[in-house]
């Protein structure tokens, strides 16, 4: 499997493409600012990022970026509907405690919702549960269980039939194998590692 | 050009001082304004005058000042020391100096007593011109707004072309606030910390009660009263009032919990102060009056209490869409004087109307005065935004 720091790159790189020049973007989870330092670099977008701590609002401060410290759902009420262009949410999904609360919500503040997750339905994670009939360990989940954060993994079979249930339209889909790199060309929730879409109102 | 005392602000090296880490000892120096000055009320005065201190030096192309505002009760002694034999540095030394979170190697630091003030700026105690006495309650009604009005004046005076910032806490966040809406083109940068876009009923309420203990003490007289007299009780009550909605019942309890003092020989009665708290209070109180005027501290509350951009502007939206400059608001988790919410508001609102903005929150028991925090993180994150580099390297680490 290729380095965490190249998987972080590829990831970016996808959301890049994606990314309208000089949109007003909102990022969910937004850690210490490095995708929106990308994308305003890249796009030139008018960034902010939501994130509960402090530390990393401090460093999102010190690379000269907009973030909020608090709650993602309450940050999105505040603001009128579409009111953001895009609302990223690039692999923080699995850590919500109310995922489709959130993820509707971001789809009345923004035009377009942008939604990024590591399949766990990867044929290598099946085998972690099935043969060694343990957590997934990778190299993007390098932590055993119990320093681990609470995690409500996902498959991309999951998260289509969630965007089915819930009338959410997927405008646009990337399903990537296991290098993160390399389109999948079949049968994503078994061979697709990292998938990408993005979102719209029914 | 006005007139400005003569006396040199460059910090004097000291022994004492030699530290590195401090801007030494710094005299205060007057602007004095020459001419007539209107208020916003409509009202006039026919000059005034501001104390301020600096600290740094201004760069050749005068855009590396940073403004420091004060709160309700404090002044434009923010840092370094008066004398060798001072007790205690400027109100903000912890955060001011060279290689501190506001680096005085890097940036020229302006601080003034606001006007209304009563700490060598014109105010209700200064004398009027035409009476040869005491303004007393005659001094025009002061807001936000005219002491921001004074301060520029000032910063033209001292030759500043742009402010990198502008920052302060409770009344300073609001000083700032105002810097940024009303001279959106000087204005690069605006820190905000606990403070407020408009006081809740409660704070008004705590105000309000520390001027009724000031105006129900006969000795305030309508405002009248000589410069070595006035209503020492209820000016020192306000204050003991007042101090207690700048801390929190955690760190009150932390300080204090229910300590009894020793008793001094002579004191029998009941009511003689008993807990540690109480002789605190009495102390705050006493000292507040050997340095605060009670007429200043009528007009500096109700300054703060007719803060309200919203309600001037139909929307704080509104109020912040002339703003130019970046923004940072900090709260704090104890501040139950103007709660965090307060902070998230300015915030927010600053992000609707599509600034850019940032809000950061501290844990911390130490109440509203917790902006004064020695705190590592406070100081990381000012100096991230006051020196925060346009090209850095990316960190891919996940």
């Amino acid at each position: 499997m290729s380095k965490p720091v190249e998987k972080r790159t590829v990831d970016m790189q996808v959301l890049g493409e994606w990314v309208e020049p000089h949109s007003r973007v909102l990022d969910l989870g937004c850690g210490r600012g490095e995708l929106m330092a990308y994308l305003v670099q890249a796009k030139q977008i008018a960034a902010t990022g939501v994130d509960l701590d402090f530390h990393r609002i401090s460093a999102c401060v010190r690379k000269g970026l907009s973030a909020y410290q608090g709650d993602m759902t309450a940050f999105m009420r505040a603001f009128p509907d579409r009111h953001f262009d895009r609302i990223i949410c690039s692999r923080t999904v699995h850590e919500l405690n109310d995922p489709a609360g959130v993820v509707l919500e971001a789809l009345r503040a923004a035009t377009t919702v942008t939604v990024g997750f590591v399949n766990h339905g990867f044929w290598k994670n099946r085998v972690d549960a099935l043969v060694r009939g343990r957590k997934v360990r990778n190299d993007v989940y390098t932590t055993p269980w119990h320093e681990s954060r609470p995690a409500n993994p996902l498959t991309i079979a999951d998260f289509e039939d969630f965007c089915r249930v819930k009338s959410i339209r997927i405008s646009r889909r990337a399903h990537l194998l296991g290098d993160w790199r390399t389109p999948c060309p079949a049968l994503p929730n078994l061979f697709a590692g990292y998938a990408l879409y993005d979102l719209a109102r029914a | 050009m006005p007139e400005v005392a003569p006396a040199p602000s460059e910090p004097v090296p000291a022994s004492r001082h030699l530290a590195g880490d401090d801007v030494g000892i710094v005299q205060p120096r007057d602007f004095i304004h020459p001419g007539p000055f209107t208020f916003k009320s409509g009202q006039t005065i026919p000059g005034f005058t501001l104390r301020y201190e600096t600290y740094g030096t201004l760069n050749a192309t005068r855009d590396n000042a940073v403004l420091v505002c004060h709160a309700l009760s404090g002044d434009h002694h923010c840092a370094g020391w008066h004398a060798e034999s001072d007790g205690k540095p400027g109100w903000w030394n912890n955060l001011i100096g060279p290689g501190k979170a506001v680096d005085t190697r890097r940036f020229f630091v302006v601080c003034a007593n606001v006007l209304g003030g009563c700490q060598g700026s014109t105010g209700p105690s200064s004398i009027d011109p035409a009476t040869g006495r005491p303004y007393g309650s005659r001094f025009p009604f002061v807001t936000i707004r005219d002491m921001v009005d004074a301060q520029k004046l000032l910063l033209d005076h001292l030759g500043v072309a742009e402010l990198h910032a502008v920052l302060g806490g409770s009344m300073g966040g609001m000083t700032a606030m105002l810097f940024a809406t009303e001279y959106p083109l000087f204005t690069r940068r605006q820190i905000i910390l606990a403070s407020t876009a408009k006081e809740s009923a409660q704070a008004i309420a705590f105000n309000e009660v520390g001027r009724q203990a000031i105006m129900q003490d006969p000795a305030w007289n309508q405002g009248d009263y000589p410069r070595d007299g006035g209503p020492r009780v209820g000016l020192a009550i306000a204050r003991m009032m007042a101090h207690i909605t700048y801390l929190s019942d955690a760190g009150m309890d932390r300080k204090f919990g229910r300590r009894k003092r020793e008793t001094t020989a002579g004191e029998t009665s009941t009511f003689d102060a008993q807990f540690e708290v109480e002789s605190y209070l009495r102390h705050q109180g006493q000292s507040f009056i050997n340095r605060f005027d009670a007429n200043s501290y009528l007009y500096i509350t109700r300054a703060i209490d007719q803060f309200d951009p919203a309600g001037a502007a139909g929307s704080l939206e509104r109020a912040f869409a002339p703003v130019q400059a970046e923004s940072l608001v900090v709260g704090f988790t104890s501040d139950w004087l103007f709660p965090p919410e307060q902070g998230r508001a300015i915030a927010l609102a600053l992000l609707r109307s599509g600034k850019r903005a940032s809000y950061a929150e501290l844990a911390t028991d130490l109440g509203h005065d917790s902006f004064l925090l020695e705190s590592a993180e406070l100081y990381t994150l000012i100096q991230g935004f006051l020196e925060r580099s346009e090209s850095y390297v990316f960190d891919f680490t996940i």
